[in-house]
């Protein structure tokens, strides 16, 4: 008795489905990741009171104006954090991200209390730059559970102009 | 009815493959309208201005591509016409593509000569990948202008879909999402899913579109990487062009534009989204000669989860491998590259020399029992040489020696015509085609003719 001949692409389609099944496992993974840094059901409904984003002058570390939505890149700026408006017992942390994901200010993470000098919030012109990238910063005011950042209490978005 | 001589499927009546493919192309085509719609009532008026005149470059290919498909169907001289009306097509809305990304997007900062320097230095390097990928099909290349319509639309469409879909995305995960892991895997998601459907469109659509060209795992890894390749053009040009606005004024903005031209265009050429889509058309590929529908889906959606998964996994994690600022920063870059992404381009080049394999036994199978046939289409003499690339290549050199480039040309046509009709045979022998014998039999004294030519 002659066995019938196997067909080749049945190896094939089983090829890509033992592909398809670790690519599950690697999407899979990908959604632990991101269930691990944004854990459902952390949301206290607290609410950070950002006082606005000023120019900033770092001679006197102060702010200098109104509270604007973009800036020249020239031009340095920084948040400014009403800490007091926050309980005493949440741990709290404030952060500029830039245009590319990268941390470019922070304070924190600690309580609204030992934060309280700390109100301006700068951001930092990169290493070896003269001025700040252009794009969107992002501000937050984040809220702390077990040493990650869980929560976003606070947020603003401004532009540096090219 | 006038058969094409290159037809598997002769169409007594339109198959329903094309009413789903209509009902693709509509569907794209009413998320680009809503996804501008949206960008231009909610994001700020450059890229809402974009996003509408952007419209008009989309209509522009679509319109392009359905006369260039339809002429396939029609006699010489009505095809010719449709083909120039096509090609006229697409060159406009590739040429209104690029002019709204220089335009509208980067040339206001970095101006459109940086723009079309840009562009020229990702010429080459294209073509370049193009040419590889097109000749990898070592038993059956596939035409030029369906690699090059699966590259503009991997260029033109599918970036206008991503372009839009990710800025929503993107607008909505900064304003709920913590920054950092958590955002940048949510970005991750997005690219993955998103990019992967806009390209793999495509792909599905010349699937079902051009069924005749789309013979197995081999046509489909070719034109999925063209696909990605024409993306990866436009995606290029866009970082490229970008990069240089945002460092020029630090006096860096060549060698950052330079940095992005050597990761994606040669570092990155075949190892990015080549790859990805190169395993959606694998799937698509695979699908084409599996027997039941059920199977059929389940490859198709294989093929485009596996796409995505190589994708995530770039761009999530490409932060675990940091790159220090020193010179050996260059090793880690490339180190990076082919540990994040060579396994996958690694699997689907195992699919593809395995495809390759059975491609061309069934091939020399089919030569044989051609030869064996005693039709004179094939003769027995001929079938060692049909098999093999290098032997091809060689009789069409001695032809040069004995009738010139005429010659030459006219044997590379009997070869094509002779492995169309070796491929035809197989798919009937796999009941893939559910069209009558005149096809084959056309492609037989199509074959004949061109022996009779070739000898006088």
């Amino acid at each position: 008795m002659v066995a019938a001949p196997v067909d080749q692409v049945r190896t094939l389609y089983r090829t890509l489905l033992v592909y398809a099944a670790v690519s599950i496992l690697i999407l899979v993974a990908g959604l632990a990741e991101f269930a691990y840094f944004e854990p459902p059901g952390q949301h206290t409904g607290l609410k950070a009171t950002i006082t606005g984003v000023f120019q900033y002058d770092p001679g006197s570390n102060t702010t200098v104006g109104p509270d604007r939505n973009s800036f020249p890149r020239s031009m340095l700026f920084a948040a400014v954090v009403d800490w007091s408006s926050l309980p005493k017992n949440v741990v709290v942390d404030a952060r500029w991200y830039d245009a590319f994901g990268n941390v470019v200010g922070s304070v924190g993470p600690a309580t609204p209390d030992k934060l309280a000098s700390q109100t301006i919030i700068p951001v930092r012109v990169p290493p070896g730059f003269q001025h700040n990238l252009p794009g969107h910063y992002i501000f937050v005011v984040e809220r702390y559970e077990g040493g990650v950042p869980v929560e976003v209490i606070g947020r603003r978005v401004v532009l540096v102009e090219r | 009815m006038a058969l094409s001589a290159r037809a598997a499927n002769p169409r007594q009546r339109r198959p329903p493959r094309y009413a789903i493919a209509i009902g693709i192309a509509v569907a794209l085509i009413l998320v680009l309208v809503a996804s501008s719609i949206l960008n231009y009532v909610y994001l700020d008026t450059v890229a809402g201005r974009t996003s509408l005149y952007g419209l008009l470059a989309v209509a522009l290919t679509a319109l392009g591509t359905f006369i260039g498909v339809r002429g396939f169907d029609r006699d010489p001289e009505q095809r010719r016409k449709d083909f120039i009306r096509a090609g006229v097509l697409l060159g406009l809305a590739a040429l209104l593509w690029l002019l709204l990304i220089d335009v509208f997007i980067f040339t206001g900062a970095a101006g459109p000569g940086v723009a079309a320097i840009c562009a020229l230095a990702c010429l080459p390097t294209t073509a370049f990948g193009l040419w590889v990928v097109r000749r990898i099909d070592r038993n059956e290349k596939e035409p030029w202008r369906l690699v090059l319509v699966a590259a503009a639309w991997g260029a033109v469409v599918a970036t206008s879909l991503v372009i839009w879909a990710e800025s929503l995305w993107q607008l909505i995960a900064i304003r709920t999402l913590v920054p950092g892991p958590g955002l940048d895997v949510s970005t991750a998601f997005s690219a993955g899913i998103l990019e992967e459907l806009a390209k793999g469109s495509a792909v599905v659509l010349l699937f079902l579109v051009m069924r005749n060209e789309f013979d197995d795992v081999v046509d489909g890894i070719v034109y999925g990487a063209a696909v990605g390749l024409g993306f990866n053009f436009m995606e290029s040009v866009s970082y490229m062009t970008n990069l240089y606005a945002i460092f020029q004024p630090e006096g860096v903005g060549s060698y950052a534009a330079g940095f992005q031209w050597y990761a994606r265009q040669v570092l990155g050429l075949f190892f990015g989204h080549a790859t990805y889509t190169a395993f959606v058309g694998a799937g698509i590929g695979i699908a084409r000669q599996l027997p039941d529908v059920r199977r059929k889906l389940i490859a198709i959606a294989a093929g485009f989860l596996v796409a995505i998964a190589a994708h995530f996994s770039w761009d999530a994690w490409l932060t675990l491998f940091p790159i220090e600022k020193t010179a050996i920063g260059i090793l880690e870059i490339h180190l990076r590259t082919l540990i994040m992404t060579g396994p996958f381009t690694a699997a689907v080049l195992a699919l593809l020399l395995l495809g390759l394999h059975i491609e061309s036994q069934a091939l020399g199978d089919q030569f044989r029992k051609e030869a064996a046939r005693g039709s004179g289409a094939i003769m027995p003499a001929e079938v060692s040489i049909l098999m093999s690339p290098w032997q091809r290549f060689q009789q069409r050199m001695r032809a040069i020696s004995r009738g010139g480039l005429r010659a030459y040309f006219l044997l590379a046509r009997l070869q094509t015509a002779q492995i169309d009709l070796a491929m035809e045979r197989w798919h009937r022998e796999r009941k893939e085609v559910d069209s009558p014998l005149e096809a084959e039999e056309e492609l037989r004294r199509k074959v004949v003719a061109l022996r009779k030519n070739l000898a006088a």
